[in-house]
């Protein structure tokens, strides 16, 4: 059974039925916010710093002695997105047996859920504070390892961060 | 027959069984990691503890029942390995209570002490025996905090195994192997305690032929393979079920690929044929010419050189080319690799459409590949599929003859190389006006072939081989090509199955190479016949309803079967229990 | 300087005279101008909607092209001059071009029975010169109902040949919703029309005189009038042919380019054309109560007929600023209210009105007052 009394037309009152004194409240209103000042950011030059909790993309640790990454491909297998493709070499030089021979991210597909980071054993792919990517070609967005290797002082502020709530 | 009652339930197997054997016969897997169904017992990894006890008899000598009418059981005072204890009448086993799951969780804990937890960096990960029972059987904590011990890693026991002793859980299957199955004993455990590692023999290496089977057995990444290392995670792969073409035994496989790459294959259980094992040989070479080399497309010899054409057209210039001959001036020559179905498609070619009797097979022996156990001398992996489809096998040597006697002038070739650097053939082929191949890879017969078609590998089609014990086994593709295209959908490697136009992995090579069967019913169409097989399971049910010997099989029945054998399909030999070591999870 | 206005004055004269030549170049010259006042005040629409929008949702708005982002609608113009024409495969495409010309071009043409100013005496001969393109039409407030009733084809034409079933649906809603709201816009003119006793412009603007403008007696009138505009000229809250919830774009959908742009353009003229006749109708055109008392300005002068140029400018401003005020603070009605409140509310009070003006003016006269 429907039941039809008491709808929120139903409670209105009269000058709320009437409608206009409604109609001025809500031009007054806007008239109002018109005289405030606006929270406009002007982007390219005024740029918004992230904190460490920002998951901007995700890029590859690079330390002194090389990449952390030991291309165990569980970020690969926890993408929910497909995005990452990793391939893994042998290595006899370094005391890791292995390391990524290809390692790309379609930022086309990444959707910045950072499961890659959380899975990651060896805290060798973290979320940067970049938030400003564009590319002018499909292909483009596939970033390899020559764009996701970024030194590790320029992550100090995240991996402190995924320290503090691990 | 000895009755034993097992958390409950009552089973019944054979007298002389151990208890593990008579549960997995009735479906009940006890954990364990060094009992394998095909190695003798060792009963060194204490994993499959159980809790064993018989019914308390009264003094009168009857079997004493609680209140409730339960029985009453005298457990023995400490657990029994199930791998190791014999059953007899009257049985109990518990496998549910709570001094067998302490000791399941305590054996695991032990074994973890010194097992490094590198599973991100090891190749066994999400098909580890070790894995699995962490999960299932141990509550995941340690109370171990000193530092673990090291051992040698990245030792090479032989060609193709490196060992990893860090790893290593000491569970011996591999000693046993190589003592039992592969008649190499040159694996030992040396040192003791916690510092017991598995070394060869001074001056000895671990290369016998069937040597990587250990990497399958092994329950732990303690072994890898070096051909395969670190290629692939194991979930990125699909596992296709096939046939290995690499001999006449058949032994049958799984093809690991990865972005239509194959990229290892590994033996699938068949009791009949190759019970859990296969050779070095097939696993290290018969992927790899699937992988290079290939031919892809059609093509057609004319003054400019070879030219890229659609397939209907060479099909159209080889049906031309043979109009021009008589029926017996056109031999046709089939690979030792085609399925039945080719076989039979191209004999139907030959006999009803060309009518010609020039149909042969090329023999291609090698006694020296052949052993007493696996591996076969005739290395023809349908060579008696291809005899009891009623097809002559000529030795390659007598090739150039049978073409200057039978004053042959048009040759097809599908799915061979006949020439194989022979002098004689090469010049009897040059001497033909027309020769029509199609071919997986480059080879000597593509530089000189008038028409040239890309034709599909047994990884890329479906099909059946009949081994050397006349036993009839089902394949299926593994790879895609432009022609499988459709039908592969879900049995694509991870990524595969849902890349995208812009993601790079979906980017390898899709073949344009055809199935043999395919290719003939082309050429028999050009020629004004439609055969009208739409795949190969139509070419399969007619084989059986035309050719002896083949009745009452079909791609069902030999899949639930794991083959069947020629004439004897209406009674399936029994297959007993297929045990699977260690299996993947799905993904 | 001198000079100047001489010349002025003399073309001013030449013009002026009643020759079918001189009319005719009069004529097209206005044409011209109007046209291009007309889209120069668009392109200013275009940037004050999305400024004050802006304004009114804390943010800055176009800030980059040009001064204050002025130029923003010249950089959207230009932007639609190089999109790639697209007309659907399936479309009428003799009917798809010609529905935004329609449009335009009904919103463009009502402009030409407005009067923004009155007129100049030229000459020796104290021609007057007039400023509005068809001066003295006596029909004046008819051609604007007609023009207006034609307008609707463009948005049904367009909604038609687009083969769309959205586009359709949209045509079909703009049709039925500006039929509805002729009708309460039509009788709630009678009132005005009443009052001034008169179809032409001019009459009903001087019937307003010094500040006798028909807002104060006709309050009911202009607000139905207002009500009405809204909904003629499609905008918010009665903007559902383009309800882009359910109708993506509504009869647009399938346009894009600069026929894309002429219905955008057409938009904003209609703003115009429905404020300027507004201006007309209820706050008494041109008419600056303060120009004749306070300053002593005499009819026919140039400092006349520019501050009568001023005001004229100053009231459409600010009515369209109140059309963009309204469309960003009200949400968009739905189908079946704004279809209850066309007919059900406004239809009932329009007649209403005009039985109390008839009633209150067959009073007056009867005390003698009127």
């Amino acid at each position: 059974m429907n039941v039809t009394t008491n709808t929120a037309a139903q409670r209105l009152t009269f000058w709320e039925k009437l409608y206009l004194p409604e109609i001025v409240k809500g031009l007054v209103s806007t008239l109002k916010t018109m005289a405030k000042p606006s929270m406009t950011r002007r982007y390219p030059e005024e740029r918004w710093e992230p904190l460490g909790s920002y998951r901007g993309r995700p890029v590859l640790v690079q330390e002194e002695s090389g990449e952390r990454c030991v291309a165990c491909g569980l970020c690969s297998r926890v993408c929910p997105a497909l995005a990452i493709e990793v391939r893994a070499a042998e290595t006899m030089e370094r005391d890791k047996e292995r390391y990524p021979d290809l390692f790309e991210i379609n930022m086309l597909r990444c959707i910045y859920c950072g499961f890659c980071e959380e899975v990651c054993p060896e805290e060798a792919i973290v979320m940067s504070k970049d938030y400003d990517i564009v590319f002018h070609s499909q292909e483009a967005a596939i970033f390899g390892k020559d764009q996701l290797l970024t030194p590790v002082a320029r992550l100090q502020e995240r991996l402190e961060f995924l320290r503090q709530y691990k | 027959m000895p009755v034993i009652t097992i958390d409950g339930v009552k089973i019944e197997a054979q007298p002389g069984k151990t208890i593990i054997e008579a549960c997995l016969e009735n479906g009940i897997t006890i954990p364990h990691f060094c009992w394998h169904p095909s190695l003798s017992v060792a009963g060194n990894c204490r994993m499959c503890l159980v809790n064993v006890g018989s019914q308390k008899k009264s003094p009168e000598g009857t079997l004493e029942v609680d209140g409730e009418g339960n029985p009453v059981i005298m457990w023995m005072p400490k657990l029994q390995i199930a791998c190791a204890t014999p059953i007899s009448d009257g049985m109990f086993v518990s496998t549910k209570d709570d001094k067998t799951l302490t000791a399941q969780n305590s054996v695991m804990e032990f074994i973890l002490i010194n097992h490094p937890l590198d599973c991100p960096i090891c190749d066994e990960a999400g098909q580890c025996k070790l894995q699995e029972y962490a999960y299932k059987f141990s509550k995941g904590e340690s109370r171990f905090d000193d530092i673990k011990n090291h051992k040698d890693k990245r030792v090479a026991w032989g060609p193709q195994v490196m060992f990893d002793g860090e790893r290593c859980i000491s569970c011996s299957r591999c000693i046993r192997f190589a003592t039992e199955i592969a008649n190499q004993p040159v694996l030992s455990f040396v040192q003791r305690g916690d510092h017991v590692t598995i070394e060869t023999f001074e001056g000895t290496q671990f290369d016998s032929p069937y040597s990587m089977n250990v990497i399958d057995i092994c329950p732990v990444g303690a072994l890898t393979s070096i051909d395969f290392r670190f290629k692939a995670r194991v979930w990125d792969m699909s596992f296709n079920d096939s046939v290995c073409p690499g001999c006449s035994r058949g032994c049958n496989i799984k093809v690991g690929v990865r972005d239509n790459e194959i990229l290892r294959l590994e033996p699938r259980a068949n009791p009949i044929v190759n019970k859990y094992w296969m050779c070095d040989a097939g696993r290290t070479t018969q992927y790899k010419w699937v992988n290079a080399n290939r031919v892809s497309g059609s093509y057609i010899r004319s003054d400019k050189g070879l030219v890229l054409a659609d397939a209907d057209t060479a099909y159209t210039a080889i049906a031309k080319a043979i109009k021009q001959y008589k029926s017996d001036e056109v031999m046709i020559v089939v690979g030792g690799m085609l399925s039945n179905e080719d076989v039979y498609t191209v004999k139907k070619l030959a006999s009803e459409v060309i009518h010609t009797n020039r149909l042969v097979v090329v023999e291609r022996t090698d006694t020296g590949f052949a052993d007493s156990f696996l591996r076969t001398a005739d290395r023809n992996a349908n060579s008696h599929g291809i005899a009891s489809l009623g097809i002559t096998s000529i030795k390659p040597n007598e090739i150039a003859d049978y073409i200057s006697k039978n004053h042959i002038k048009a040759l097809l070739v599908l799915g061979d190389e006949i020439i194989r650097g022979d002098e004689a053939i090469l010049s009897a082929v040059k001497s033909l006006s027309f020769f029509a191949l199609a071919t997986f890879n480059e080879c000597q017969s593509t530089e000189i072939a008038n028409v040239i078609i890309g034709s599909a590998t047994y990884a890329e089609s479906e099909g059946t081989y009949t081994n050397i014990t006349d036993r009839v086994q089902h394949f299926t593709p593994a790879i895609v090509t432009k022609e499988n295209m459709r039908i592969m959908g879900m049995k694509m490697s991870r990524l595969d199955k849902f890349g995208a136009q812009n993601d790079r992995w979906t980017q390898g090579d899709k073949r344009d190479c055809k199935q043999h069967w395919r290719i003939a019913q082309g050429i028999a169409e050009a020629l004004g016949t439609n055969f009208g097989y739409k795949n190969s399971e139509s070419v399969f049910d007619d084989i059986v309803k035309h050719v002896t010997g083949y009745n009452h099989m079909s791609y069902d029945a030999l899949d639930s079967h794991l083959g069947l054998t020629l004439n004897h399909a209406q009674h399936p030999e029994s297959l007993g229990v297929i045990y699977e070591s260690h299996t993947l999870k799905p993904n | 300087m001198d000079s100047i206005a001489q010349t002025i004055d003399a073309v001013l004269y030449w013009l002026a005279q009643p020759n079918i030549l001189n009319i005719l170049v009069l004529s097209v010259a206005k044409g011209g101008l109007v046209l291009n006042i007309i889209l120069v005040i668009a392109a200013f629409l275009v940037w004050l909607e999305r400024k004050v929008s802006a304004w009114m949702q804390y943010r800055d708005g176009p800030n980059r092209v040009g001064p204050f982002g002025l130029l923003q609608p010249l950089a959207d113009v230009l932007k639609l001059y190089t999109k790639e024409d697209i007309s659907p495969k399936n479309a009428d495409k003799f009917f798809h071009r010609l529905a935004p010309v329609i449009s335009i071009a009904i919103a463009i043409s009502i402009l030409c029975v407005v009067i923004p100013a009155t007129y100049i005496y030229v000459g020796p001969e104290k021609l007057k010169f007039y400023f509005s393109v068809a001066p003295n039409v006596n029909v004046g407030m008819l051609v604007i109902l007609a023009l207006t009733s034609i307008g609707v084809f463009g948005v049904t034409l367009a909604g038609w040949s687009s083969n769309n079933k959205y586009s359709l649906m949209g045509g079909l809603r703009s049709s039925a919703q500006m039929i509805s709201y002729e009708l309460s816009m039509g009788l709630a003119l009678i009132g005005v029309l009443m009052i001034a006793g008169s179809l032409d412009m001019n009459n009903i603007i001087t019937s307003q005189a010094n500040g006798k403008w028909n807002i104060f007696f006709q309050p009911l009138g202009f607000i139905i009038f207002l009500v009405a505009s809204f909904a003629e000229t499609n905008r918010a809250p009665f903007d559902l042919p383009e309800a882009e919830p359910e109708l993506v774009g509504g009869y647009h959908t399938e346009y894009s380019g600069m026929k894309f742009g002429l219905f955008y353009l057409a938009e904003y003229a209609n703003m115009a054309t429905s404020s300027a006749v507004l201006t007309t109708l209820f706050l008494g055109g041109y008419d600056a109560p303060f120009a004749k008392e306070l300053l002593g300005l005499q009819d026919g002068t140039l400092l006349m007929v520019l501050v009568q140029f001023g005001t004229f400018f100053a009231k459409v401003f600010a009515l369209l600023f109140f059309f963009i005020w309204v469309r960003w603070t009200l949400p968009r009605f739905r189908y079946d209210q704004l279809m209850n409140l066309g007919w059900k509310v406004m239809l009932p009070l329009s007649l209403a009105n005009i039985l109390v003006t008839g009633g209150v003016m067959l009073l007056l006269k009867q005390f003698g007052i009127l």
